[in-house]
């Protein structure tokens, strides 16, 4: 009864919010790539055992180089995490701990597994043609399959072979380029990974230092070692 | 106590001059309506502690003349004045300097705090996050469409024991933190800088806070060994307003 009801309430404006939804397509140059990212993002990662939200700044450079720097409420710095090829650097300032190992050596479930999706997430270029409304089963970049649904262009989702799902949406042309505002990963173990970006900006020249780890002062420890978020 | 892990050798000879520079320009602009500014240390992950100094730095007393304060008295002082105090809200505005990045991120929002354990902060966009703390239980959401997150705190990090252990005069100062004070004309600043041992240094390098002579907090200064700077200034603080358990909820963003 309760749902009946619920649906009597809301589904009027879930249709108002799927007609809201049929905009027009966004512009956007499909001759320019995504090279770099830096913007602040908010992120919000829950798993069966724990969770965490967090405001933050993200830097990434195409294919696979990253600088993500999380924050505490008091603007201090709670974690880094450095992503360079399969090389990973996890960097927590308030233990003066460094954890440093290749993607692999990620756990396998929890926060952190979404890490090793990273360049499977940020791989999302649009359609050249910006009215492509189709789901499609492709070659992902490390050879596996991905299932690959497009809106007006833009990938709204992909699913890998084991289960790992990621949604991208509320998508603005930034100089021509298309970018997802949310990215939402939901893993195969019911994992999530949400991020949020504000104030992007694509494309801009990016200093090699953004993207190297300070270890000075810091104890360096095997990824292996690492437990929790 | 916590900064005890927080030692570092390294005194930053650059920012204490840039601290004598920063008081030198607020002592000819500031005003007795300054906004109010609030003090924070995030000793690790220890949010508590970092909550605690913001709870009562800017309940500092003023001080009759300009002088060197002792340690010792500045933080009694603290404490005394936290004793009147049931609650607070206020309007914040953070900003933090990424070293690496060369990015400059600045958040604006709210924070709420009432006896004897709740605590309240909200951001406003494009960084919109809410958490709410009730003594152990700590809530988070980022964002629009965001799902609460729940930790539970261990029970000795809990923020009615913080508060219950203040309920005892400070007689001794913490150990392994150099601190420093000085009062010129209105202006009173203290820095602290956690003392090093070993290798491993602490996330901390040094904390600048500036209050006016009233008591007022105008700024805080965290200094990052990684030369990141996190600042927190308050504004339209108001205490002892009869806040309730329904100001301290964790709702929706919109």
């Amino acid at each position: 009864m309760f749902l009946l009801r619920f649906l009597k309430i809301c589904l009027p404006l879930l249709l108002l919010s799927a007609c809201a939804a049929a905009l027009p397509p966004l512009t956007y140059n499909p001759a320019l790539a995504l090279e770099t990212l830096s913007a602040a993002v908010s992120i919000s990662i829950t798993t069966a055992e724990t969770g965490m939200s967090a405001s933050g700044f993200l830097v990434y450079r195409r294919p696979d180089q990253l600088h993500l720097v999380v924050l505490s409420p008091f603007g201090t710095t709670l974690m880094e995490v450095f992503a360079r090829g399969e090389l990973i650097t996890l960097l927590y300032p308030g233990k003066s701990v460094a954890y440093v190992g290749t993607i692999d050596e990620l756990p396998t479930s929890g926060g952190l597994r979404g890490w090793r999706m990273m360049r499977w997430i940020m791989d999302a270029a649009p359609s050249p043609d910006n009215r492509l409304n189709t789901t499609l089963v492709r070659l992902a970049s490390d050879g596996s399959q991905e299932t690959v649904s497009y809106e007006q262009g833009l990938i709204t989702t992909k699913k890998n072979g084991v289960g790992d799902q990621v949604y991208y949406s509320g998508y603005t042309a930034i100089n021509g380029i298309p970018l997802a505002a949310e990215i939402d990963l939901r893993s195969s173990t019911n994992d999530q990974i949400r991020l949020l970006l504000a104030e992007p900006e694509v494309n801009t020249a990016l200093e090699e230092a953004a993207f190297l780890p300070l270890l000075d002062g810091l104890k360096v420890l095997p990824l292996s070692e690492i437990k929790g978020l | 106590m916590r900064l005890r892990n927080l030692v570092t050798e390294t005194e930053s000879a650059s920012a204490t001059e840039t601290s004598k520079t920063f008081r030198q320009n607020i002592l000819f602009h500031e005003t007795r309506h300054a906004c109010t500014s609030v003090a924070l240390l995030l000793c690790g992950s220890n949010i508590l502690f970092s909550f605690l100094c913001l709870s009562f730095l800017w309940l500092l007393p003023a001080f009759a003349e300009a002088r060197p304060i002792a340690a010792l008295d500045g933080l009694e002082a603290l404490r005394a004045g936290f004793a009147g105090i049931s609650d607070f809200s206020a309007e914040i505005t953070q900003e933090k300097k990424l070293a690496l990045m060369r990015r400059t991120m600045t958040m604006s929002g709210t924070v709420r705090f009432k006896k004897p354990d709740q605590f309240f902060m909200a951001l406003n966009p494009p960084y919109s996050s809410r958490m709410v703390l009730k003594d152990t239980q700590l809530q988070q959401l980022a964002g629009q469409g965001g799902v609460p997150n729940r930790i539970i705190l261990p029970p000795d990090q809990g923020l009615g024991r913080w508060f219950a252990k203040l309920a005892t005069p400070v007689t001794r100062l913490p150990e392994g933190i150099d601190i420093q004070a000085d009062l010129t004309h209105n202006i009173y600043t203290l820095v602290i800088r956690p003392l090093s041992s070993g290798q491993v240094k602490g996330q901390i390098k040094e904390v600048m806070i500036t209050f006016l002579k009233d008591g007022t907090i105008r700024r805080l200064a965290i200094l990052e060994q990684n030369g990141d700077k996190a600042t927190m200034t308050f504004k339209n603080l108001r205490r002892n307003i009869g806040l309730t358990d329904t100001d301290f909820q964790l709702v929706p963003i919109e």
